[in-house]
């Protein structure tokens, strides 16, 4: 069946729908984000050294991006 | 409202701004009564070991956020860098003689050293302006602009980005898109790709500046999963085109038995290189994927912070990132974060450590260690503390090491037991400062 693009689109149509109904049924109310609220939980703590990190990467790897936009910007050696 | 919580809504909204469109972060709903600038500063001392790049580098973030949760952010960096980086040519047994990248001078490599171009002296200045604002209930804008400039490279860039949020704002989806106009200068001009290396005042071989054009697409999905545990994914797409080759690297010819580079004679009362050099070539076009999934999960007090990304291009470079943090607080107003980096890479398909004289010439070779195999590591360890005065204080230190090889298939004659491959150690040492 997986080798047919019929039987593809249905797997993925299928995880997508398991995904998002997995989603829905996650999370917590209004009222519970004291947490989630604090600046430690927050995806990136400090924006400037993660711009930093970003930036020493980019220069001495072949890989860039992910967590945001690859880019360009500078003639790194 | 306390300090602390409105730090934290900063946080929170500047990480969304700033951290890139695609990755609008889980910002708590409250309300701001007044605006209010919040600076984040940072001094980063970035050290290579064997005299190699040197960077000295002031940032600075400034954010003022409006009621209404809007927020402007302005950014500043000034780099001063330094130091010597690997040519691409080969180590051998005697010295050897290279034209400097402008064409207008010659250095010298000891024997059995890893040729490095010390002619690397350069102000790099960029900054960056951003806007974030809620549009209607459920949705979040942003745009920004980019700008740098060094002495032989301009860079422009344009972000903009849309965020939704589902499912009492547990989940929040967000695609971003950027483009980046990037100049380059290089003091006499670029080299045309696998030209050779000509004797001093010979810029027959230049073609003058060149351009290249990334666009980027970041999809992401931010999910709230409990209250102490969150996940963000993206799916990337980064488009470059144009010249992506590198104008200052260029790749040893070496003889097909020994392996040595083959010797060149300047003309007769010109200096130039000793031996036969050519510049690299790469193709004018690279398509990346990523994929990138990062949790943070709280424990009472404790934040683990971890992170995965895979990369694919169609120069057949694969590589994997896997990333710790661990927020250990101690007393109410301090912490440590170790941090552990791994990093791997696969080559691309055309990285050469040497062009081989006689062979069939190839289309493009590059011998820039970053194209070649390689794994790294980071360790590193921060300390931060929050003043009397409510401000925040952090120093960092880490060490930085890649660790590469040669492609035993290409390795010829007197090469091999030669240091083929340029390792590279660095400190990276950072004190910042947020008010």
């Amino acid at each position: 069946m997986l080798n047919s693009r019929a039987g593809k689109s249905a797997l993925i149509a299928f995880l997508l729908a398991v995904m998002a109904s997995g989603c829905s049924s996650m999370g917590v109310e209004p009222w519970e984000r004291d947490v989630l609220a604090k600046e430690e939980m927050q995806l990136t703590t400090d924006p400037v050294e993660a711009g930093i990190d970003d930036h020493i990467y980019f220069s001495k790897e072949a890989s860039s991006g992910g967590r945001g936009f690859g880019g360009g910007g500078c003639g790194c050696n | 409202m306390s300090k602390q919580n409105s730090r934290s809504i900063a946080a929170s909204l500047a990480t969304a701004a700033c951290s890139l469109l695609g990755t609008s972060t889980i910002s708590p709903v409250q309300a701001q009564e007044e605006p209010d600038w919040d600076f984040n500063t940072a001094l980063l001392y970035y050290g290579e070991s064997d005299n190699r790049v040197q960077d000295f580098s002031l940032n600075v973030l400034a954010r003022r956020i409006y009621v209404d949760d809007r927020i402007l952010s302005l950014g500043l960096t000034v780099d001063a860098l330094t130091g010597a980086t690997p040519s691409g040519a080969l180590p051998f047994d005697g010295p050897q003689t290279f034209t400097r990248p402008s064409g207008k001078a010659t250095y010298t490599t000891a024997p059995n050293e890893i040729p490095l171009d010390d002619s690397f002296l350069d102000t790099r200045v960029a900054l960056t302006a951003g806007w974030q604002q809620p549009l209607a209930r459920l949705y979040s804008i942003n745009a920004g602009v980019s700008a740098s400039k060094e002495y032989d490279y301009v860079h422009l860039g344009a972000n903009a980005g849309l965020a939704r949020d589902f499912n009492k704002r547990n989940t929040t989806l967000s695609l971003g898109v950027a483009y980046s106009q990037d100049s380059l200068n290089p003091e006499g001009g670029a080299p045309v790709p696998l030209s050779a290396m000509l004797d001093v005042g010979d810029l027959s071989n230049r073609m003058g500046d060149q351009d290249k054009d990334v666009v980027d697409l970041v999809l992401g999905l931010t999910q709230v999963v409990s209250r102490d545990l969150l996940f963000q994914f993206n799916y990337s797409l980064s488009q470059s085109s144009g010249y992506l080759t590198d104008p200052f690297k260029f790749l040893s010819l070496v003889d097909p038995v020994t392996g040595d580079p083959v010797s060149h004679t300047p003309a007769p009362g010109e200096r130039g290189p000793s031996h036969e050099n050519r510049f690299e070539s790469r193709p004018d076009e690279r398509t990346k994927h990523s994929v990138y999934g990062q949790a943070k999960y709280y424990m009472s007090g404790k934040v683990l912070d971890l992170s995965y990304r895979y990369m694919t291009d169609d120069w057949e470079i694969d590589s994997h990132t896997l990333e710790a943090r661990y927020r250990w607080p101690f007393g109410d107003r301090s912490y440590l974060e170790p941090h552990v980096r791994w990093y791997t890479q696969t080559a691309a398909d055309f990285y050469r450590i040497s062009l081989v004289d006689g062979a069939p010439p190839l289309e493009f070779a590059s011998a820039d260690y970053r194209l070649g195999e390689f794994d790294a590591i980071t360790l590193g360890m921060k300390y931060g503390w929050t003043t009397r005065s409510d401000n925040e204080m952090s120093v960092r230190l880490e060490y930085y090491m890649q660790d590469g090889s040669a492609p035993s298939d290409q390795i010829i004659g007197n090469q091999v037991g030669r240091e083929l491959y340029p390792d590279l150690d660095a400190i990276i040492a950072q004190f910042s400062y947020r008010f």
